[in-house]
Formats: structure tokens, sequence, C-alpha cells
């Protein structure tokens, strides 16, 4: 990326100086990553949300989330280079543009024999092993992995199948979790297994329900830590969570990710106590509902906020739900505790669901947070590249304006008189990529934004001005 | 006398309208780089045909995508809220409308003039008059001539690229094939209405339906927006003016709120003068 156009961009501002802290925290995990090769230790290329965080560190395996890596790419400008790679070797652009950057980059590193040039904090450090997952959240994390052995053939894969049930409002998930458990259970069990083929070394379990208490203790903190966003004004939005979220999701299991929630958990009560916000004057709350975002665009955030917005919640890397509200049968075995962790997260809405004719858990979870966070508005981002998530979303509103109508209004009926009624929230739907920044416009994206907030005010005024 | 203007700069057309109770002035003129830097010019022409002063403007409101390209405007204020509120001056029953523009198209869903909830298109321009504007010239016609010719057909061709640049070349083959013109325009009309009504049934649409924008005075493109979406669609008498003169009635609730509270509305420092782009 060209030096001036470096030094044009200026740094995005954060509400909390925990936000302000990950930046360094992600470039130091990385480079620790680099050292650790250097150092003999084994290395794996591994997903988010795949359970095996604390598995891993209790094996003493460095974790390469390549993930992280791709968005580091595309939250510095710098990602096209390794997508364009990827395209030349014939892989489609219509695909998960986190996959396309990360080949782009495993082929050049391993056609150098070292980092591709001015790698971003780096580089990313080649594998011993690489861990996917047939897990339905998206299909990259089996496939990826598969491309990329043709550039490195001597490293091997192991899948991990991690399913959860489907929602259907006419069977009920206890009538078939124990098939899953066991199901989910064995496959952990095969996990180790390669693991300690792979390190020679054998698992130390009582290392590992230590590790496990420590990452369920974490999750049952960040779900108090978020909650504390409810407050008016709120002291922390999505730009902020989009960065918190990494030691949720890339070091669970670490003491160093439990100290960072303690600490922001901190920083949110002093900030509430100050009835200190994200902006002096909050005059609309919006929800981000789904998407990942554009990791180039997050600037976007701060735009929200010049207009007057603030987000005090989102569904989008909230990877945690309270361990303490779901099932946990008592068990002293690490890897029972976290197939049942793995099953309540995904099953957790799911009841709440059932309840209400029409709706489905992603709704369900929708509807919570606008009355938890007293939302306004809805903001999702369409991510091309992103078929998980774009599939669903616009469904999701579709759904959720059928279901759920939480603004009263006076509308003048056809006899003159005024009768109550109800109006869905107004949304918004982004359209770009997570990190293709040519899908993105930033003159478009903050019309829509305008017209959003005029919206926004529109509704809540009841008029348009 | 009270005199609101509402200037419209639109990726394609510039729009002004100076009105005091309705329309006294309007001007409709191409958007070109010098349109914009010249919104001025524009401006005087509006005034000219008016025969009134640029100090005798009470309030000026700039909307469209080249807004913030004028300076001598009071406010900026977004097309969507201006569409809403100009179709609802026309059409005060509008429950949704249509804007299809020169590079973009929007759905707008409204209460009594008041946007509560809208979609956008800006990615493809196969959603835009743009789309129509490249086939026209593939099929050597006017584009004012598309609609008459399209509603002569009875066998519409199917055009099923997605992409305008495909989509030129797929209607100049089926031409070559021997497909008759009027079923080409036919299918042409039919391919962008399925876009567009694709992108505003998100908004769960209601009637009444109103269409603005140049593609509006287009009746094959209006019955083939209406037979897909299973509602009459209206068309305001000049659906390129709608969200100018939503920008000048917007100018002129500013102002009257002013006055209910006392205040003087909020207004900036103004001149007709060229802007600098760099």
């Amino acid at each position: 990326m060209a030096e001036e156009e470096k030094k044009k961009r200026k740094k995005r501002r954060t509400a909390t100086k925990a936000a302000a802290s990950i930046g360094p925290m992600v470039k130091a995990a990385i480079g620790g990553t680099i050292k650790a090769k250097e150092e003999g230790k084994k290395i794996a290329y591994t997903f988010i949300v795949c359970l095996y965080d604390e598995i891993l560190r209790a094996m003493d395996i460095v974790p390469v989330w390549t993930e992280n890596y791709a968005g580091v790419c595309g939250a510095k400008r710098d990602a096209e280079r390794f997508l364009e790679r990827a395209e030349s070797l014939g892989f489609s652009r219509s695909l998960c543009t986190y996959a396309l950057c990360g080949l782009g980059f495993d082929q050049w590193r391993e056609e150098l024999g070292e980092m591709p040039p001015e790698a971003p904090w780096g580089g990313q450090a080649r594998p011993d092993m690489m861990l996917s997952s047939g897990q339905i959240l998206c299909d990259p994390r089996n496939k990826w992995y598969q491309a990329a052995q043709q550039f490195m053939p001597d490293v091997p894969i192991h899948n991990v199948d991690l399913p959860y049930p489907l929602y259907e409002d006419d069977i009920h998930f206890t009538d078939i979790q124990d098939y899953y458990i066991k199901h989910i259970i064995e496959e952990l069990r095969g996990l180790v297994t390669f693991l300690e083929k792979q390190t020679g070394k054998k698992m130390d379990y009582d290392r590992l329900s230590g590790l496990v208490d420590l990452g369920e203790k974490t999750w049952n903190l960040i779900h108090e830590t978020y909650e504390l966003r409810r407050a008016v004004p709120t002291p922390m939005g999505t730009g902020d969570a989009m960065n918190t979220m990494v030691p949720m999701t890339f070091m669970l299991g670490t003491q160093e990710a439990y100290d960072f929630y303690v600490g922001l958990n901190k920083e949110l009560k002093e900030k509430i106590a100050r009835k200190e916000g994200v902006i002096e004057n909050e005059k609309y709350r919006l929800l981000w509902g789904g998407g990942l975002p554009s990791w180039f665009a997050l600037a976007d955030f701060n735009y929200f906020n010049s207009k007057g917005a603030v987000f005090p919640a989102e569904t989008t890397y909230r990877m945690v739900q309270p361990i303490y509200h779901m099932y946990m049968p008592e068990t002293n075995d690490p890897i029972e505790r976290l197939a049942w962790r793995w099953f309540g997260y995904w099953v957790y809405w799911y009841d709440k669901a059932r309840k209400r004719p029409g709706s489905h858990p992603d709704v369900e979870w929708l509807i919570q947070y606008i009355e938890d966070y007293q939302i306004d508005g809805i903001v999702m981002h369409e991510a091309f590249s992103c078929r998980t998530w774009h599939l669903g979303l616009i469904w999701q509103l579709n759904q959720l304006a059928k279901i759920y109508k939480p603004i009263p209004v006076l509308v003048l009926g056809k006899d003159g008189r005024e009768n109550k009624a109800s109006r869905e929230l107004p949304s918004l739907v982004l359209e770009s990529d997570i990190i293709d920044i040519t899908s993105y416009s930033e003159v478009d994206t903050r019309n829509r934004i305008d017209a959003f907030i005029e919206t926004l005010e529109s509704v809540k005024k009841g008029k348009t001005i | 006398m009270e005199y609101y203007a509402g200037v419209d700069i639109g990726s394609t057309m510039t729009k002004v309208v100076i009105m005091n109770k309705g329309i006294i002035s309007s001007i409709i003129g191409p958007t070109g780089p010098e349109q914009r830097r010249l919104a001025n010019k524009v401006m005087e022409k509006a005034l000219n045909k008016a025969d009134l002063a640029f100090e005798s403007i009470n309030y000026i409101v700039a909307t469209g995508y080249g807004r913030i390209n004028v300076p001598f405007a009071d406010k900026q204020v977004t097309e969507i809220t201006c569409h809403a509120k100009g179709v609802a001056d026309f059409f005060p029953e509008a429950k949704t409308v249509i804007d299809i523009g020169g590079q973009d198209s929007k759905g707008i869903k409204i209460d009594n003039g008041r946007p509560i909830d809208f979609v956008m298109n800006d990615k493809c321009a196969a959603g835009s008059g743009r789309y129509l504007e490249i086939t026209a010239d593939a099929l050597g016609i006017k584009i004012e001539d598309m609609g008459e010719l399209a509603l002569q057909s009875t066998n519409p061709a199917l055009i099923s690229n997605i992409c305008t640049i495909f989509a030129e070349q797929e209607v100049v083959s089926k031409l070559a094939e021997g497909v008759p013109l009027r079923d080409l325009v036919a299918g042409v009309l039919e391919s962008l209405a399925n876009r567009v009504s694709r992108m505003v049934k998100r908004l769960n649409v209601e009637e009444a339906v109103v269409i603005t924008g140049g593609v509006a005075k287009n009746a094959g493109l209006v019955k083939a927006l209406s037979d897909k979406l299973g509602y009459h669609v209206s068309v305001p008498p000049e659906p390129l003016l709608t969200g100018a003169v939503g920008a000048a009635l917007l100018g002129k609730d500013i102002v009257r709120k002013a006055i209910e509270n006392g205040e003087s509305p909020e207004r900036k420092e103004r001149s007709l003068k060229e802007i600098e782009i760099l």
C-alpha cells in the first residue's frame, strides 16, 4: 500500500481504552506466532468458534487464526494483492474473501520460502497442521484448508465435525441432544488423539479442566460486561466491540483474555457512573443485527456517531451466552463440558422462538436485544462473499416486521378517528464485503447512512424534519 | 410572498424548482462535471425564469447525489426524505415510492409524507435508468420510444443476463437472430422491472404505489412494474421534479416551524458563486 495512503488515513476513534488496546495486542499475538514457529513450537491453522481453543492451549499448540489474519490484511487495506494472487491461481472472486486472502498469502509465502514482502504485521506463520471444521457455520471451514494443502502438501489436515441441530418448531432439541453430544464428544476425543500424535505428548486432562474452568468464567464475564452496554447513554458501541471480540474469539482459555474483560468491565462501570457515553448527545440507539463488518471501513461506525447514532449491541461476534443459563450436567470430564457448552450456545434461543409463532432463534435474539437495549433501528451488512451471513439477513428482517412491531403510533382510520397501531423498526442493509475493498463506496455508504438517520428521525418525531 | 427552492443534483439530471403555493419555475438539465461546479448557473436560470432575485428565496434545500456541491443551499437533505415529501404533495395517500434514477434505484415506505423505511440499489447499473440508455443505444432507438414499443409486444424476449454490459451484448445477439424489436424492448423493460420489484418487495409494498424519476415516463416500464408488484403504479405529473419539489417543501416546513417557535430559521451565508472542485 502506498505510504501516502497510509499517512492519509486517520486512526479510528474508539470509545474505550480497552478497544484501543486491541490493535497492539493482535500485532503482538501475530508476532508471537512467528516467534513460536522459530522456537520450534507446533503451529496450527484454526478457525474461530470451533471449540478447540482450550484443547490447543492445554497441549501448548499455538493457534494461527487464519480468518483473523485475513481481517488484519483487510483492516490495513492491504488484502487486495493477496486476493488478486488467489484469483490468478484460478479461485473465483465470489468465494469467501477471507479464504482467498489466506490462499493468496500462503501460495506466495510457499513460493518465496519466506514471508511475502511487507506482509502485514510480519505475516502468517507456516503451520504444522491445519484444523478444519465440518460445522455448518460456513463452507470454507473445511474447503479452505483442502485448497491450501496444494501449496503445503506436507501439512496434515484434521477435520472436526461440530454439528448443532437446526431449529424446527415441531421438534424439541432435548429429543435429539444425546445423539449430538455423543457425536461431538467423539469428535473432540478424535482431535485430542490427532494432536497427541502430532506433538508426541499426552493430553494433561487436569490442565485442560483448569482451562475450561477459565473459559467458562470468561464467557460469563463477557456476558455480564456486554450487558452493561444497556445503559443510556451506552458506554461502548459496536465499533469498539469489533475490537473487544478479539480476546473472546482468539484467546479463550488464557488468563490474558479473562483479565482483558475484567478491565473492560471496570472501565464500562466507571463510564456509566460518570454518565459518559460513546457520544455526548445520544439520539438513536441501533442494533448491529448481523453480518460481518467491512474491516477496512470500521470508521463508518464513527460516521454513525457523528450523526447522533450509537450501537449498544450487536449479534455479530457475540459468541458467548451465559453458562449459568444453559443446561450443563455435572461432570468432571472437560471434553464433555466443552460439548455441552457448544450445544448450549447454539440452542440458546430455541425455546424462546418456539413460544412465538413465526419466530426463529435468530429473530428472537434480535427481539431480545431490541427490548433490552432500547433499540430504535437495525443495521445489517450483506458482505457479498460471506454466504453464511448473507442468506438469512433479509428473511430475518421480514420475519421481524411480521411478528414484532414495537413502536406504537397513532393512525387516522377511514372513519377519521385515530387508532392505535404499531410499526416495524426502520432497518438499513449495507452492502459491501469483509475485506474486498473494491466492493465498497464510501460516498454511497454514507449516503445510505444519511438517509437512514433521516428515517429514524422521521419515525421518532413523527414528522419529516 | 415567500419563495422556496429545491435543488436536486442527480447522477444524470439536475433539477431546480422554485415554489410559493405551487411551482412557479423549474429547470431540468443534464448533470455533468460543469453543472456540479456551476450549480449556481442552474439556479440563476430558474430565478430568471421566475423573474426573481436570489435574495427573495426564503430557504433553499439541496438534495440528490450532488447535494454537497450546492454551497448556497441552507440545508442538505437526502433524496429519500425529499422524494417522500414530494410524492405526498401529489399523492397524499401514497405508501410506497419507487424512484428509478440515472444510476441507482430506491424503494421508500412512507407514511403521511414521512419516510419510515427504505431500500437502495447503488451497486449495479442494471437496476437504473443507465440500463435503458445503454440498451436503447445498442438497439439504435430513442430511449423515449421504448415504452410505446414495449406496449405493442405480446411476447417479451427473455433477457437472462443480469449485468448491463452482458445484457447489451445479449440484445444485440437476439436482434441479429431476428427477434422483433418490440419484444426485445419489452424484455429489457421486464428485466429492469424484475430487478427493481425484487428490491422493493423487501419493504412489504403497500398501496398507493408511486414511481418517480425520469424512467417513470416510460409507460412500458410502469406497466411491467405494476404487473410484477400486483399493484397499480401511479406517476406524478412531472416525475423528474419530485425530489426537487420535496426539497422546496421541506424548506417551507423548516421556515414555518421556526416561525411557530418564534425563531429564525437556521440559514447559511450564501452567494451564487461557482464552487471550487479540486
